[in-house]
């Protein structure tokens, strides 16, 4: 259970950056954190 | 995102940042240096990956860079961002984050195709010139001159774009930069757990948002249960090239006012993290999201069809509610299989504008040595439209209150495959490599289409390939 990839996260940029990608394509968002995507993307 | 080429002023933005970025990371590894002298030890794990156990100060700096690219000439983006984290000995955690976003290319504007040619018109500034006065001494100053009555005159006729019949209407000036820094601070008080504070800026040329965030955690049942509550505030503004258009109203050349608009949005989620079994650890979320204000995408228009030749008659901008309250579950689990750890995550998600969705996600991580692993990974989601979606609306037939074409609000289904590749050199540092194909999938011919739209393809969705490079380095 201490290893890095049973951590919640492991990769919190990784997360960043599939979480942005989805937001700005698909009308979801959050779930594992906050809505939104801090950013107007179209 | 503003639709004219601003390249030099990304240049001064990539030169901030850089030294932003310097003097903020000088300044937080500062402390640590003293603080990680006391405990200067760490383990390994099976996986060659140090552990760092309770009690032992250590830092995280976590780099990546994402290069994403959509089919059909769409959107290119590259976006670098950077992480650091210094932990202390007793559970205390400052971070800092910067991500930089530069984003160009083609984007559906919202018009269905036709099978004639079809033109569109955007604001435009009227720009001035510059004249070089020489001094009797030899010295010369730049004079900017305003916009003549010509420069004038031809910005009033706005940018026109012409695109070719039964061609998917799209404006490819679209042009964007983006920068985000985000800072956080947790640490155990007062009984509790974890209590941590958080916040971030984002900035765009057409948009810019501000948060604050807060968290309590609290663990129970000799640390195998977690509950925490996060609660997050959120102001935007919205600038866009042009103004911000009046709702409904026809495309035109013309400079709009107001200039921007904000939105307000707050939320909460609500958390339990379970160490099930041995190896097996779930986590369980409910969230709650409430927007209200500028929901619009301002540069986002509808087509006004012939209810007989369905043939585009006129442009409208799109109107969405001011207010949306959006809800989700998110229940993922994790498995430790000895080599292999599999990650399994599934999430509902609706909201009252009449979307729902569904995701499932999987991930098989495969060590295959102490420092190289794979892991494929595979997500589906399925969303519903929003009860004022439509493709177009038909000329003569009542205006309604809301309405919108954009795709990201309509039916569809999307696909992403990924592999990733990761090599640790060290026990401390690892270098990965991700790769991602995501599709969307949805009814471009609905059966009710009129004239020549039952010719066309009307759901303009996208599909994209994605490489994400990234490097962590844990280090005291």
């Amino acid at each position: 259970m201490a290893r890095h990839e049973m951590q919640p996260d492991p990769y919190p940029l990784q997360t960043a950056a599939d979480e942005h990608i989805y937001f700005s394509r698909e009308a979801s968002s959050g779930g594992r954190g906050f809505a939104g995507g801090g950013c107007g993307c179209n | 995102m503003q639709l004219n080429n601003k390249k030099r002023r990304a240049g001064q933005v990539r030169e901030s940042i850089a030294s932003l970025s310097a003097a903020l990371l000088a300044a937080t590894i500062t402390p640590l240096a003293s603080s990680a002298a006391a405990q200067d030890y760490s383990n390994s794990d099976n996986y060659n990956r140090d552990t760092f156990g309770p009690g032992i100060a250590y830092s995280e700096l976590d780099s990546a860079l994402l290069v994403y690219k959509e089919g059909d000439g769409r959107v290119k983006a590259i976006e670098p961002s950077t992480d650091l984290s210094v932990h202390g000995p007793a559970g205390q955690e400052i971070s800092l984050g910067l991500v930089f976003d530069s984003v160009s290319g083609a984007t559906p504007n919202g018009a269905v195709p036709s099978d004639l040619p079809q033109t569109f018109v955007t604001p435009i500034k009227a720009q001035g010139s510059t004249a070089t006065v020489t001094s009797a001494s030899g010295g010369s100053t730049i004079i900017h001159l305003p916009p003549s009555p010509g420069d004038l005159a031809a910005a009033a006729l706005g940018r026109q774009y012409i695109v070719p019949a039964n061609a998917l209407p799209m404006d490819r000036g679209f042009h964007d930069h983006r920068w985000a820094i985000n800072f956080g601070w947790s640490q155990p008080m007062g009984g509790i757990y974890d209590v941590g504070l958080g916040g971030g800026y984002s900035i765009e040329q057409d948009y810019r948002a501000i948060s604050v965030n807060t968290r309590l955690a609290q663990n129970f049942n000799s640390s195998n249960t977690t509950l925490s509550l996060a609660l997050n505030a959120e102001l935007d503004s919205s600038f866009p090239y042009g103004g911000v258009p009046a709702p409904l109203t026809e495309m035109n050349p013309q400079w709009k006012s107001p200039t921007s608009r904000g939105k307000t949005q707050m939320g909460f989620v609500l958390g339990l993290t379970e160490v099930v079994a041995r190896h097996w650890l779930m986590q369980l979320n409910y969230s709650f999201d409430w927007q209200s204000g500028y929901q619009n995408d301002p540069y986002r228009i509808l087509s006004v069809v012939d209810p007989a030749s369905g043939e585009p008659l006129s442009y409208l901008y799109e109107n969405r509610p001011r207010e949306r309250k959006t809800q989700s579950v998110f229940w993922e689990n994790k498995f430790d299989f000895g080599p292999t750890v599999t990650d399994l995550s599934l999430r509902y998600f609706r909201d009252d504008w009449g979307i729902t969705s569904k995701t499932a996600e999987i991930a098989e991580r495969i060590n295959l040595s102490h420092s190289i692993y794979v892991e494929p990974s595979a997500r589906w989601y399925q969303q519903s439209a929003a009860n004022f979606f439509d493709y177009y609306l038909v000329q003569g037939q009542p205006l309604p209150t809301y309405a919108t074409s954009d795709t990201r609000l309509g039916k569809f289904t999307s696909l992403t495959y990924g592999v990733k590749v990761g090599f640790k050199p060290t026990g401390r540092t690892e270098f990965y490599i991700r790769g991602n194909y995501y599709r969307q999938t949805g009814d471009g011919h609905p059966s009710n289409a009129i004239g020549q739209l039952q010719q066309q393809n009307l759901f303009a969705g996208s599909k994209a390939a994605y490489v994400l490079i990234g490097y962590t380095w844990d280090f005291h």
